[in-house]
């Protein structure tokens, strides 16, 4: 989102920065509470390792460019206005701990856990096609911060411009990637990925009374996480020709993508102050907060045992080891 | 496949160069736009038969004897909006309503007209008659104007546009975000049509315009601190913009075609010039069109912080104009002051000067094309965009 010097010096300047880290987004890449998940987090720079991820490619490569670097000096007007797209680029900018690029690292994971014979080594289409599946992700975060305005306001509205340019950005990017790639069925599933997250913005869970809190939940998570992971591991595999394991591919990311929301939603619940206001009391209203708890662990864990059951059609090596350990770490 | 695909566009592209032609004697700079071509096409002139219509002449073409572009492929774009919002149906109500709205068939419809007439001026050209490619060439042109339209609902957002064709717009209907989710929602759906084409290489083609147009935007919002850049940079832009999807499109069909890279050039560079010279015209109509009306004294343009091609020229003559183009007129009273100077100086002369250019040389383009009632329309098209200036 900025070139590489304006990246240094945001840096350095913003380190002391008074925004708190600690906003809660229940879509957010990580949960918002004091509490680590160590167990996640060990288990995923271990798989990093697997593959040879470099963390943070998504940031400097792709926008290298002198256009793009006047967003640093629109960014900085935003300091201080609360607009979301200030929390995005400094999860983006900043590469610690925190900032795992997960969806892009499942892909490669994915494509290694497929491979038969311990000489194939990921090919070059999948580890692009990993870096669209965090560009797809990056866009539907940074366009779905975008705010509604209702009154005039200079800098919000300089945010939003902003916002809908970046997102616009790596969207168009991640097509001219896609096309490289010269396999018209993963255009067809990304592109899919990307309608489906869209449809997935105007599913009201709370208001609608015809399924379960717990089905509308779920429909409108795939939509919104779950559609990406599984077209993108389902689109490796195809890239990879591992024909046999292609519907097991789309599966796992289903489930794991699910669970992950669930164990997202869990935590931010657990250390949420205002608990009245999170998805989760909307969605089971009048139960006490310990039921709650449970019986969306439960959710969680059997999309886990899903995902780990599958697993068990891939290989067994060091990727599908790794798919395993990230999925088991989600049950902490 | 790929490799001769970039080939062709770097080619198409760089066939319109920029030359800067330095004025001795006064010290300043003047541009000149030579327009050279690549030498397959210059030979390929050499052999061409058909007299070119003039455009600086004042014949005007007879209306009776030759169906414009619009009624020509009328039959062809039979549908077209019903088509998009059927394909845009499948999905939640709010989301479906928001896709669909820009798509009521009142805009003008220019891009899908262009687009297939150049698909059967091609398709004559080559005796390609095969059902299914003009099957697909229609869906190009669906493509396109839904890619079109997606960045208009974007645009509305960024420019906190209240309204558009007489209607309210989308962010004033339904806010911000859900405007902004709602044109990822078509730009997606374009993208699975694409894909589902079967061929690489115009989805190579037609990402290659949403890349453009995002680049474009951000152009606009940086302005060039060197004048002497500011007019390369204002037709980069403008090409990226307007131009790049109109071409890209026009590219497009002739693949679908089966058009060979010299062909398909022909066909790029006709929409790319078209393009360019849609852009000037509409720069030009917005300094024109404002004077004539009362109440609104001031080009739109310029309020927006822009400076089209009119203002440049301008700046040429009075250099005074420089500081306020680079404060994007956001003084009071620059704008009137800009405004002013424009009307006093050559600018507009020179703009439809450059769009006349642009014109020619895409007439030059498809003439080279077997003559047909389409390939004449495609001439039509150019000579209707002159028109526009007067």
């Amino acid at each position: 989102m900025v070139s590489r010097s304006c990246l240094i010096r945001w840096k350095t300047r913003h380190l002391g920065s008074s925004i708190h880290p600690a906003v809660s987004f229940s879509r957010s890449l990580f949960a918002s509470s004091q509490v680590y998940q160590t167990s996640w987090v060990q288990a995923v720079s271990n798989a990093e390792k697997v593959v040879g991820f470099p963390t943070s490619f998504l940031s400097l490569r792709s926008v290298a460019n002198d256009e793009i670097s006047n967003i640093a000096v629109y960014l900085k007007k935003l300091i201080g206005t609360g607009h979301p797209l200030i929390t995005t680029a400094k999860n983006l900018v900043y590469s610690n701990d925190k900032t795992h690029q997960t969806r892009g690292l499942l892909v490669l994971l994915m494509s290694k856990a497929a491979k038969r014979e311990s000489g194939q080594d990921i090919l070059p289409e999948q580890r692009t096609l990993a870096e669209i599946t965090e560009l797809v992700h990056t866009a539907h975060l940074i366009h779905t911060g975008v705010i509604n305005l209702n009154t005039p306001n200079a800098n919000l509205e300089m945010g939003n411009k902003m916002a809908v340019l970046c997102g616009d950005f790596f969207l168009a990017h991640s097509c001219v990637q896609l096309a490289t790639l010269q396999n018209l069925k993963v255009v067809e599933l990304i592109a899919q990925a990307i309608s489906d997250y869209s449809t997935a913005e105007f599913i009201d869970i709370i208001a609608s009374e015809n399924d379960s809190a717990l089905d509308r939940w779920s429909q409108q998570m795939t939509l919104r996480y779950g559609s990406l992971i599984a077209h993108a591991c389902q689109s490796t595999l195809i890239l990879g020709n591992n024909v046999e394991l292609i519907e097991s591919g789309k599966s796992f990311g289903l489930e794991i993508a699910l669970a992950w929301q669930a164990n997202i939603e869990i935590q931010s619940f657990k250390s949420n102050a205002n608990r009245a206001d999170h998805v989760l009391s909307k969605l089971f209203p009048e139960t006490p907060f310990v039921d709650v708890v449970a019986n969306f662990q439960a959710v969680r864990d059997r999309h886990v045992n899903a995902a780990l059951k599958i697993l068990t059609a891939f290989p067994q090596n060091d990727a599908s080891l790794a798919l395993g350990n990230i999925a088991r770490a989600l049950k902490y | 496949m790929v490799v001769s695909a970039r080939i062709t566009n770097f080619l198409a592209y760089s066939s319109l160069t920029v030359s800067r032609v330095s004025h001795l004697g006064n010290g300043s700079l003047r541009y000149q736009w030579l327009l050279c071509r690549n030498t397959s096409l210059l030979q390929l002139r050499s052999k061409i038969q058909t007299v070119v219509p003039s455009i600086t002449s004042n014949v005007s073409v007879p209306k009776e004897n030759i169906p414009t572009a619009d009624a020509l492929v009328r039959p062809d774009l039979e549908g077209l909006y019903e088509d998009i919002r059927e394909g845009l149906t499948n999905t939640q109500p709010e989301l479906r309503q928001i896709a669909q709205y820009y798509f009521n068939g009142e805009g003008k419809a220019i891009r899908p007209v262009i687009t297939m007439c150049m698909a059967r001026a091609i398709n004559y050209h080559l005796d390609q008659n095969a059902p299914g490619v003009i099957q697909k060439q229609k869906k190009i042109a669906q493509i396109a104007e839904m890619i079109h339209t997606a960045s208009l609902v974007h645009d509305d957002v960024i420019d906190v546009a209240d309204s558009r064709r007489s209607r309210p717009s989308v962010n004033i209907l339904w806010g911000q975000k859900k405007s902004i989710i709602a044109g990822d929602f078509i730009l997606a759906m374009a993208s699975g049509m694409l894909a589902r084409l079967q061929n690489q290489q115009v989805i190579i083609l037609l990402s290659q315009v949403l890349a453009d147009l995002v680049q474009g935007e951000f152009m606009q919002l940086g302005a060039r601190e060197n004048k002497d850049e500011r007019f390369a940079h204002y037709s980069e832009k403008t090409f990226k913009k307007t131009a790049s999807l109109i071409a890209y499109s026009c590219q497009a069909v002739s693949v679908l075609s089966g058009a060979d890279s010299t062909l398909q050039s022909i066909a790029f560079q006709y929409g790319r010039q078209l393009g360019m010279a849609f852009q000037l015209v509409d720069d030009l109509l917005d300094f024109i069109a404002t004077s004539a009306q009362v109440g609104k004294p001031v080009a739109a343009d310029l309020r927006l912080g822009l400076a089209t091609a009119p203002v440049l020229f301008a700046a040429q003559k009075f250099s005074e104009l420089n500081p306020l183009i680079m404060r994007r007129f956001q003084e009071p009273g620059d704008a009137e002051t800009a405004f002013r100077l424009v009307l006093r100086s050559d600018g507009l002369q020179r703009t439809k000067e450059l769009a006349r250019q642009y014109c020619n040389d895409a007439v030059t383009q498809v003439a080279q094309l077997t003559p047909s009632p389409y390939q004449q329309a495609l001439v039509t098209l150019a000579h209707q965009l002159l028109h526009r200036m007067k």
